[in-house]
């Protein structure tokens, strides 16, 4: 390997520590307009008037958009994936969330676009919100999204993500005891020192230059030709400069709107969220309800796993799909367990849709993963770090969807860790490897699922 | 380029005193005018639009910062910034150090925490009860002139009065207790304030019960009974049973649910508070 | 009103109630105070005004007239480094860089008024600035190597001489 390993300077540290780095905020295009929003208020309401006529009517305001401005009003980011669009750039019938975008301004400063926002003529009409994903399932609940209050397209129309594996029943008729355990990671904001923003520039030759702090500038890109159904050569984006993502930068949330507003007003224009937009509308990680029922042996072992994660996608799909379907593969965490029952739900809710964050989809898992494990250690009165042993990956295992270990490193992260934090082990587990499962360290219950790399 | 700044046309008529004689002129009946001491409260309400003024005042030239001793009387000059009060004795050092962080705490001042307003449901105006438990007055300008009142009646018209200054006589000791999370930027979601002056009258007082800080009269009596003024505390014979558990503080206040804390939270954490208060000035008896 | 910027004298024509963040930014051009927030949370927007640390989101630009400000800008550039912003390269105390404006004028000013390595009086001294990359111990680093006067070889990193990606990585 050429760079593991190696010291090599931030290529970018000489500006940072200069002030040289240039944001998207400290592009300076003379004649740029200054962006505003108007979002709903509502958490969940029909929308059954708006008309900007009176913004558009102000002096100094140089374009307003709506709906009606956008070429293709809905399109799935991850259409690629298999994942149906479902969410409209800007809101036509009904607001889903609070804060959802509706109309745009570009004036000639903040305030005048501000004034404007309060200016457009909009009305409401509440309905009932869904808050909580429990709820989701009930006869009655509000209806969150438009196809129903979960989502329905995986694989075969699926409306879950569901893994099977070996034989649940005989894992629970089997157990000396079953452990049970809720556990409910609440939202997070990513909350980058730079808020959202973006700066566009109508060039005579038809292009748009857009400076865009994503953290993914061609997947970006490929969003913004699709809304304006303009092929990707009459867009030039400037990335690769961003304060801080942490995966909250990748729903291209102001690209496309800003690039209309410089097409509709043939100017510059520069929409930078301020940090309560940032806190309020912008999208989080998901907050997830995960239920772990695991059926053990009194000496530790864990025949078998039931698991139901609802994982609340806030208003639209965007990637959640994606994140469920990375989740499952997890849900055993670095340990094998041979018989799963995994259903995993996209849940809507009439909150800010959630998006990735730093592990998307796989750091809720391993909390609950580990979480549980310390309570099964707790409950059958066995050493936490010994239960983590006896049921590591070993090579030959495999995981929830069938991926064959070759190398993990269950045994020796544990055994590191036990020895900087001055816990002793007992022999047998101190030298334990991660070679193929033998003697003792095969049980029946594990003979038939688990095997020798060379069978498979 | 983009620009953020105001339209020149509604502009806000800004006027800059150079002394305090110009200051009260400028605030005259306080009706429509913005108060502006450092800032740190009141540009984020100009920035999001929440106030958009037709007059602003900004005090920091005209002379009104500073603190001054006459024997045991501390005068503080309203634009004082609240970092100088935060080598002072409990309970108004320690309650100072809580706020913020050095550079907001440089730029803010006391006048101008004393007189926050209720802010979205936030506590601020941590100084009120500090201040409510020395038994500051305050004297400030506005409609009727100048005048002088205890702090707790300056605080249910700070809004439309200019305060000049805030004095008190040092407590011979004093305790500072706030709940807050470990981050600099965290609202106080509860504090206590207790002193107790020269004749060993205890005082307290408490933020972030809804409201302003307010004192707590019922903890205070509860105390009184406990211990009389006129015994020196170094005498009294002391036993668990005769420390007062803090929930008569309870009677004074009307907490509030609010994005900080609820108030089943508060109401769990006031008589705590009020117990530290009480045995940290004990312990310095 | 007028206030010099890294010694140059401004005339500024914003009005006196405009942050003078947003008069540095927008009517000067000098971006190197950052809008995290407007509203004194996060310090990325913070200047030495007379050599003091202070929100510049904060502060009505009238309350700096007649001042010596001083930006990241100011304090050293890629031929000139002063010493903490050597200390910031060296000591990776930077990633997306977005905050950094704001500890490194924090930092030095607690240098300039006598402060020492000591870990504890560096985060009083900094804590009203939020990083949400780095998780702020190489900062504190890097803050307490300036303030000890460290001096730093430009071929070398806290972990070790340069090598490149040519000569191959681990050794």
């Amino acid at each position: 390997m050429k760079v593991v390993g190696a010291r090599i300077p931030r290529y970018d540290g000489v500006a940072h520590v200069t002030g040289r780095t240039t944001y998207v905020d400290d592009v300076r295009v003379p004649g740029t307009l200054w962006v505003k929003a108007l979002r709903s208020p509502h958490h969940h309401a029909g929308i059954t008037k708006l008309d900007t006529s009176k913004a558009e009517a102000m002096d100094g305001v140089h374009a307003v958009i709506t709906w009606q401005d956008v070429p293709l009003l809905v399109y799935g980011h991850l259409s690629a994936l298999g994942i149906p669009a479902d969410e409209p750039l800007l809101a036509k019938d009904d607001a889903r969330y609070m804060g959802q975008p509706i109309a745009l301004v570009a004036a000639e400063n903040e305030d005048l676009a501000a004034e404007a926002v309060s200016r457009i003529d909009v009305e409401f009409e509440e309905r009932p919100a869904l808050t909580d994903v429990r709820q989701a399932f009930d006869a009655g609940a509000p209806e969150a999204h438009h196809e129903g209050n979960w989502y329905k397209h995986f694989e075969d129309e699926m409306d879950r993500r569901q893994i099977r594996k070996g034989d649940i029943e005989w894992a629970f008729d089997n157990a000396d005891t079953i452990v049970q355990g809720v556990y409910r990671p609440a939202a997070i904001e990513h909350c980058p020192v730079e808020t959202q923003v973006c700066q566009v520039v109508p060039e005579p030759s038809g292009r748009l230059t857009i400076y865009s702090c994503t953290q993914a500038l061609y997947f970006s890109m490929g969003v913004v030709a699709a809304h304006l159904q303009v092929p990707l050569n009459k867009l030039k984006v400037v990335g690769g400069t961003t304060g801080g993502g942490f995966g909250g930068k990748n729903d291209t949330a102001t690209e496309t709107v800003c690039s209309l507003l410089a097409m509709k007003s043939g100017r510059p224009v520069k929409w930078r969220w301020t940090r309560e937009e940032e806190f309020l509308c912008s999208s989080t990680r998901a907050p997830w309800h995960m239920e772990i029922a695991d059926a053990v042996t009194k000496d530790g072992w864990i025949l078998g796993r039931k698991m139901l994660t609802l994982h609340d996608a806030g208003a639209y799909s965007r990637f959640s799909p994606y994140g469920v379907t990375k989740h499952s593969f997890h849900h055993t965490g670095a340990y094998t367990i041979p018989n799963l029952q995994f259903d995993g739900y996209v849940v809507y809710t009439n909150r800010v849709p959630t998006t990735s964050m730093r592990g998307f989809g796989v750091t809720s898992i391993s909390f609950a993963v580990e979480t549980h494990m310390s309570r099964v250690a707790d409950v059958l009165g066995i050493d936490p770090y010994e239960i983590r042993l006896k049921n590591a990956n070993r090579i030959g295992d495999t995981s929830p969807n069938g991926i064959v270990y070759t190398d993990p490193s269950t045994v020796s992260t544990i055994q590191v860790i036990a020895e900087s934090t001055g816990h002793e082990l007992p022999a047998e587990y101190r030298t334990m490897t991660n070679e193929p499962r033998e003697g003792e360290w095969r049980p029946e219950h594990l003979v038939a699922q688990v095997g020798n790399p060379e069978e498979h | 380029m983009a620009t953020v700044s105001l339209d020149p046309s509604t502009a806000t008529e800004v006027l800059r005193p150079g002394s305090e004689q110009e200051a009260i002129a400028a605030f005259g009946d306080g009706k429509d005018v913005l108060v502006v001491g450092g800032g740190t409260i009141v540009m984020p309400e100009l920035t999001y639009r929440r106030l958009q003024p037709t007059r602003a005042l900004l005090l920091k030239d005209a002379g009104l910062a500073g603190v001054t001793r006459d024997g045991s009387r501390v005068t503080i000059g309203a634009t004082t910034p609240i970092e100088e009060l935060v080598g002072l004795p409990a309970p108004i050092g320690p309650c100072a150090a809580n706020i913020a962080d050095v550079e907001i705490r440089s730029q803010a001042t006391v006048a101008g925490n004393l007189c926050a307003g209720e802010g979205y449901e936030a506590p601020r105006g941590d100084l009120q009860g500090a201040f409510l438990a020395v038994g500051a007055t305050v004297r400030s300008a506005g409609e009727g002139g100048i005048r002088e009142e205890p702090l707790e009646d300056f605080l249910s018209k700070r809004r439309e009065r200019l305060a000049l200054s805030i004095s008190y006589d040092e407590p011979s000791a004093g305790a500072f207790a706030g709940l807050d999370r470990p981050h600099t930027h965290d609202f106080t979601a509860l504090a206590v304030s207790g002193a107790r002056s020269a004749d060993g009258t205890i005082r307290l007082a408490a933020t972030g019960v809804g409201g302003w800080g307010v004192r707590l009269p019922s903890a205070e009596a509860e105390v009184a009974e406990i211990h009389p003024r006129v015994i020196d505390w170094g005498h009294v014979p002391r036993s668990a049973g005769d420390d007062p558990d803090g929930t008569a503080a309870l009677q004074d206040v009307t907490l509030h649910d609010d994005a900080i804390a609820s108030a089943w939270y508060r109401a769990k954490v006031l008589p705590v508070l009020v117990r530290r208060v009480l045995t940290e000035m004990k312990e310095s008896a | 009103m007028n206030l010099t910027v890294n010694g140059t004298r401004h005339e500024i024509e914003s009005p006196l109630l405009t942050p003078l963040l947003d008069v540095l930014r927008e009517e000067l051009g000098i971006t190197g105070a950052k809008a995290g927030c407007h509203q004194g949370g996060c310090g990325a927007c913070t200047v030495l005004i007379d050599g003091e640390p202070r929100r510049s989101c904060l502060m009505p630009v009238g309350y700096a007239d007649g001042g010596e400000i001083t930006t990241v800008e100011g304090l050293g550039t890629p031929d000139d480094l002063s010493r903490i912003q050597q200390a910031f390269i060296h000591h990776y105390a930077a990633q997306c860089g977005y905050c950094t404006s704001g500890m490194l004028l924090a930092g030095q000013a607690y240098i300039d008024r006598g402060g020492t390595g000591d870990e504890e009086a560096i985060q009083t001294a900094l804590g009203g600035h939020v990083c949400r990359c780095t998780g702020y111990s190489k900062i504190v680093e890097a803050v307490a190597a300036a303030a000890r006067g460290d001096s730093f070889d430009v071929t070398e990193t806290a972990v070790g001489k340069h090598t490149t990606m040519a000569t191959g990585g681990a050794e």
